[in-house]
């Protein structure tokens, strides 16, 4: 393992915000997550790769606990993940999360969508939820469609708003499982624009992608899945040039071809 | 006419009495009695009419009741219902050299009675049939063969004891029926139910506190729950059962008035009784003057 | 129908009777229905099966029988449910023959509203439920404001034919001490024979009347929340 190499590159960020340790995970007879050690650290970008199936996508679903796990232990700031109920709710306020297809909630306008969590899981006050979320879809550049329902927008603009809305709870940290899969080609860089904007503020964040262009530039540390284990962990730009395992090799080969 | 005895069921009054002494449940509706059947029937009988086709084909359907002990009962696995109403019925087949065996039975309900009769589903309902003016409308009633009236069952240790005692209380009968109207007129809340014996369990669970029908029907009920029903206060009403036909064969009545007021002169009517209401207790009273059929 | 015509009364008290037993009945059905429903996608296991017994038990089983059973059999074993007679619901004395009626109705469409807001809930994407819970709301809340609202569009029609159902099914209380409209069309049929057709189509017009306001309501709601998309 590259735990030497981990402590290295994450030298200088903050002390360890997320923390994965012995994490084992099953679905039936798929052993998914094999034995799984990660530590992110305060203001730290990490981008997982892999090809598919190799666990990344269940990686980042185990971290709010949308998927249980069968052994190890997974702690945020310090604090195991609780089990359920209104303490699990909690932890999950704190964790900012975007999917791959959006999620956006079907009933409710852009802007109901920002404040809704705010106003129901923080308890802040209509008017001024509103003015952070009109500032957060400013900030993602679609303050102009607040009013407008989900359905009304596209792929990148929808993505946009769930990145708003993730951050309008003030997570600590954000996930991001693969945000511009399902998107149009066109789409996928004002996506990867906010990201980037994201991580140069600081924001800590875990992204599973296949976007190479954005671990090169925003990643602090790109980490390689295969067969639901960590198989190589690396600064980006050491990863991509060199890359220490065969599987990584195979991988990076096949994809950078095209 | 000639009539030959027949033993249409081996069974007594002698037998029946024990039985119903020992509480059964199922035999209070009484027992069937013998019948005289006449012989060579269709020659009494005018050609074209209703009469001489059922003599002459040895077949009719009537329709009685199949929930009311003593009025026309049958359990799930009788063969026959036994009753009143069915001994009116033979009878009246006896005279048209038909055989209580060869009775085709329907069970009919009050809501049906008139349909059955307008549909020929039936030939001759049997079956608690009050005479009204209405019913008189749409099908024939030849009688009145039995004159009854509406009482009260209630639980032994209730407190009403006279018609006045009802108001405010709750009180079942079968939906739909006059006795329910006639309550409901009285102050009561009136409980509709499917069958006499629903609402007699309601008054037994103490969910009612009464039951209200025809002085005949009660007793019956009385009679099984001896220690737990009783009935109270004097018949207010006064129901004149009837033998109901179709309008479309108007020559049954006259005929139907013949055999059973022969039947009230003989002495049959009164065995009819007592094999089968008689054994509530009640004395058998003078059989009723039957009406005038209508004009042809 | 000249029975009818000079009762009228009567026979618009039936029809209240016949509406009251439905709105009394519909909404406790809809709560505990819905009730039920989320215990069955909820994500505690005892519940799930609890539900999920409670509907089979009640789906499957004849109208009749549940009628039967609260209202022959309880009362021998010694639940009548008088107790509900000490109730007084705005000056009116709640009866216990009604209650029965209405808890009998609905046990049993509770179970068909569960099903029917079930495939709601189904219809709704895996993912909403996840956004839901990412941002830190808790089931209850999850459900209220994200799953139910959009249930709620794919749930009126197969809801809307559960109610007519319900509407209808209120006549089997003709049987069982209630003079609802069944009940009073066979009290008039019973008077007057010779007006038997009349009758049965005044009533049966009745039905008509009271289903179609259902589905006129339900199509106006539908629409409504068809709009709000």
């Amino acid at each position: 393992m590259t735990a030497q190499g981990t402590a290295t590159v994450s030298a200088g960020r903050g002390e360890p915000l997320v923390v994965l340790s012995g994490v084992q995970k099953h679905f039936g007879q798929l052993h998914a997550l094999k034995d799984i050690d990660l530590t992110v650290k305060r203001g730290e970008v990490v981008v997982v790769i892999g090809p598919s199936g190799s666990g990344k996508s269940t990686l980042c679903r185990t971290i709010n606990r949308l998927e249980t796990i069968d052994e190890g232990t997974i702690t945020l700031d310090g604090k195991a993940l609780p089990q359920e109920g209104k303490a699990l709710a909690a932890l999950r306020a704190e964790v900012g999360m975007v999917f791959q297809s959006f999620n956006l909630f079907a009933h409710k306008t852009i802007l109901e969508n920002v404040t809704l969590g705010p106003i129901k899981v923080r308890g802040t006050g209509r008017s001024e939820a509103e003015k952070r979320a009109r500032e957060l879809l400013d900030r993602v550049g679609v303050g102009h469609q607040a009013e407008k329902y989900p359905a009304q927008l596209s792929g990148g603009q929808q993505q946009r708003v769930a990145i708003a809305r993730a951050l309008a709870m003030e997570p600590k940290v954000m996930l991001f499982d693969e945000p511009t899969s399902a998107l149009d080609p066109e789409m996928i860089k004002e996506v990867l624009d906010v990201m980037v904007d994201l991580a140069e503020q600081g924001m800590t964040m875990i992204v599973v992608t296949h976007e190479m262009g954005f671990a090169r530039t925003a990643a602090h540390r790109v980490v390689f899945m295969a067969d639901g284990a960590i198989v190589e962990e690396n600064t980006p730009e050491e990863f991509f040039t060199n890359p220490r395992s065969d599987r990584a090799k195979d991988f990076l080969g096949k994809i950078l071809k095209h | 006419m000639r009539f030959i005895r027949t033993k249409a069921v081996v069974a007594t009054v002698g037998l029946a009495l024990s039985l119903a002494a020992c509480g059964d449940a199922g035999e209070d509706g009484g027992e069937a009695t013998d019948v005289d059947v006449a012989e060579n029937a269709a020659d009494e009988f005018e050609d074209g009419t209703a009469m001489k086709e059922f003599a002459e084909s040895g077949k009719i359907t009537i329709g009685v009741k199949y929930d009311q002990p003593g009025i026309g009962f049958k359990g799930a696995t009788d063969d026959m219902p036994v009753g009143f109403d069915p001994e009116i019925g033979k009878i009246l087949a006896g005279s048209l050299g038909i055989a209580p065996e060869d009775i085709t039975w329907k069970e009919t309900i009050s809501d049906n009675r008139e349909p059955f009769l307008q549909e020929g589903e039936v030939d001759l309902v049997i079956a608690s049939y009050s005479i009204t003016d209405e019913r008189r409308q749409i099908v024939g009633q030849a009688g009145p063969y039995y004159v009854t009236g509406q009482q009260l069952l209630v639980r032994a240790d209730s407190e009403i004891e006279t018609l006045e005692d009802v108001a405010g209380t709750e009180v079942c009968s079968v939906t739909g029926s006059t006795s329910l109207e006639n309550i409901k007129a009285e102050g009561a809340k009136p409980r509709g139910f499917d069958t006499y014996s629903e609402c007699v369990d309601q008054v037994l669970s103490g969910t009612v506190d009464a039951m209200t029908t025809d002085g005949a029907i009660l007793l019956g009920y009385a009679a099984e729950n001896p220690d737990e029903l009783k009935v109270v206060v004097e018949p207010f009403s006064e129901e004149r059962y009837g033998v109901g036909y179709s309008l479309d064969k108007p020559e049954m009545c006259q005929w139907i008035v013949d055999t059973l007021t022969e039947a009230q002169d003989n002495g049959d009517w009164a065995t009819a009784f007592e094999a089968t209401l008689g054994q509530s207790g009640v004395e058998t009273p003078e059989p009723p003057a039957m009406d005038e059929c209508p004009a042809a | 129908m000249d029975a009818v015509f000079s009762n009228s009364g009567e026979y618009l008290m039936a029809f209240g009777l016949t509406i009251g037993l439905f709105v009394v009945s519909g909404i406790a059905s809809l709560v505990l229905g819905t009730l039920l429903a989320v215990m069955r996608v909820g994500p505690v296991s005892i519940l799930n099966k609890a539900a999920a017994v409670y509907v089979t038990l009640f789906r499957n089983t004849p109208l009749l029988m549940i009628f039967i059973f609260i209202f022959i059999a309880m009362p021998v074993l010694g639940y009548n449910f008088k107790f509900v007679e000490g109730v007084e619901i705005a000056g009116y004395n709640v009866s216990a023959f009604f209650f029965r009626a209405c808890l009998a109705l609905t046990l049993y469409t509770s179970a068909f509203v569960c099903e029917a807001m079930r495939s709601g809930v189904n219809a709704v994407p895996l993912g909403q439920a996840e956004a839901g819970r990412a941002i830190g709301l808790t089931f209850a809340q999850s459900m209220n404001l994200v799953i139910l609202p959009q249930a709620a569009r794919a749930v009126i029609p197969p809801l809307t034919s559960v109610l007519i159902a319900l509407a209808k099914n209120t006549s089997v209380a003709a049987a069982f001490g209630i003079a609802e409209a069944t009940a009073t069309m066979r009290s008039f049929t019973n008077d007057n024979a010779d007006q038997r057709i009349g009758i049965f189509l005044a009533f049966a017009i009745g039905y008509v009347v009271v289903v179609e306001v259902i589905s006129l309501s339900s199509y106006l709601v539908e629409r409504k929340v068809k709009v709000a998309r």
